[in-house]
């Protein structure tokens, strides 16, 4: 068994392995008849909401950048033209980013049956050590802003949503963002419009 | 299946070889098992599986005709490179890494062609039950589907004495676990290669 063990197959090896890019759309919206798309210029990582006042957190300029304009570059090359939120744009384009820390702990502990004296006791401290992996996730979000009006809560439902998801390193490697960008576009080509 | 009972399984078999391996009649078998997937599992992996272990133990009830049963583990593995799944209006990109434990119990009638022959062929029919286990790991998660199927497994196999103790084994078996249950709901099958030493 312990021999079985010691074969037993690896599996990932580099952080890499787990990025995973995740799209669904809207398979009734007519995307080809579309043509014009707003997006903001800046990315927001966090919203804090104080006392009914929203704050909204944003990605530093050097790296938010990078990844809007892997986003325009995408959208632009499956025919889109990219116009400002007040030009009556068909669809608009809303990235976020976000992340979030799972923490998990091994322990052990030793116990005892004093025969002698009686009872059970427990041998403290336990020892115990702790882990944690940060998963980092990029979503980008279509919606068309003329379907409000068909919404009792005047709100447009996404047309299209990509997920990007993977586990953040101490070393900020904007690439796999925009790779994770290029695939969410790459495997969605019903969004080409005319 | 848990460790545990993989444990049991093994003790209780080097238990009846350990207890009775002086007498004639038995024919315990330890192999290295290298299995090739066929159909659904094929499908899911291609690469052929070099961790395998089977037990195999018999015991004779005429000149040439023995019953016994079986235990095998036989551990398929495959790492796909980067690809995109989609399932209706999902797609989803990433690497998988792709496992399945095959576990077979089987009890087994086996006819011995040349008993009394240094070289000894034979066939062997054993009927039982399969464990399988598939996991499927992408991203952090792991996607489990088990099952535990009703089994065939045809064997062919031949073993040449080298001592009235011990022989030298070697087999093909075919294992088809048929369809079960609507979770891994397809028949698991394979062959696989199993060289080994017999102890009398």
């Amino acid at each position: 068994m312990v021999l079985l063990g010691a074969c037993y197959p690896n599996g990932p090896e580099y952080v890499e392995d787990a990025d995973v890019v995740a799209t669904s759309y809207d398979v009734k919206y007519d995307f080809k008849s579309q043509s014009t798309f707003a997006m903001p210029d800046q990315i927001v990582v966090d919203v804090e909401i104080e006392q009914g006042d929203t704050t909204y957190e944003y990605m530093a300029p050097k790296f938010a950048t990078v990844i809007l304009d892997a986003i325009q570059k995408d959208m632009e090359s499956l025919g889109w033209e990219r116009v400002d939120i007040d030009e009556d744009p068909d669809v608009l384009l809303t990235p976020a980013a976000m992340s979030s820390t799972t923490y998990f702990y091994t322990y052990w502990y030793d116990w005892w049956y004093g025969g002698w004296y009686g009872g059970w006791g427990w041998y403290y401290p336990p020892y115990y050590t702790v882990g944690s992996y940060t998963a980092g996730t990029m979503l980008l979000v279509l919606a068309d802003p003329s379907q409000a009006s068909e919404s009792p809560i005047n709100r447009s439902q996404a047309i299209w949503v990509a997920a990007a998801n993977g586990l953040l390193t101490g070393y900020y490697d904007i690439s796999r963002v925009t790779d994770a960008v290029h695939q969410a576009f790459k495997q969605s080509p019903y969004l080409k419009t005319n | 299946m848990p460790s545990a009972m993989k444990r049991i399984i093994i003790l209780a078999l080097l238990g009846i070889c350990a207890g009775t391996s002086l007498l004639a009649q038995n024919n315990f078998v330890v192999s290295y098992s290298i299995a090739m997937p066929t159909g659904d599992l094929n499908t899911f992996i291609g690469k052929t599986s070099f961790r395998g272990i089977a037990f195999d133990y018999r015991y004779t009830v005429r000149d040439n005709i023995a019953i016994g049963f079986s235990a095998a583990m036989n551990t398929f593995y495959e790492s796909k490179d980067r690809d995109t799944y989609t399932v209706d209006n999902i797609s989803l990109t990433g690497k998988q890494y792709r496992y399945s434990n095959n576990i077979p119990l089987l009890a087994t009638a086996t006819y011995f062609l040349s008993p009394e022959e240094p070289l000894k062929p034979f066939v062997s029919l054993g009927i039982g039950t399969l464990y399988s286990r598939r996991n499927t790991d992408m991203n952090l998660y792991t996607i489990q589907l088990e099952a535990w199927n009703f089994a065939l497994q045809p064997e062919i196999g031949v073993q040449y004495e080298l001592s009235d103790m011990t022989a030298i084994h070697l087999s093909l078996k075919y294992m088809h676990g048929f369809q079960a249950g609507n979770e891994l709901n397809s028949a698991q099958s394979y062959f696989s290669l199993n060289v080994g030493f017999a102890f009398f």
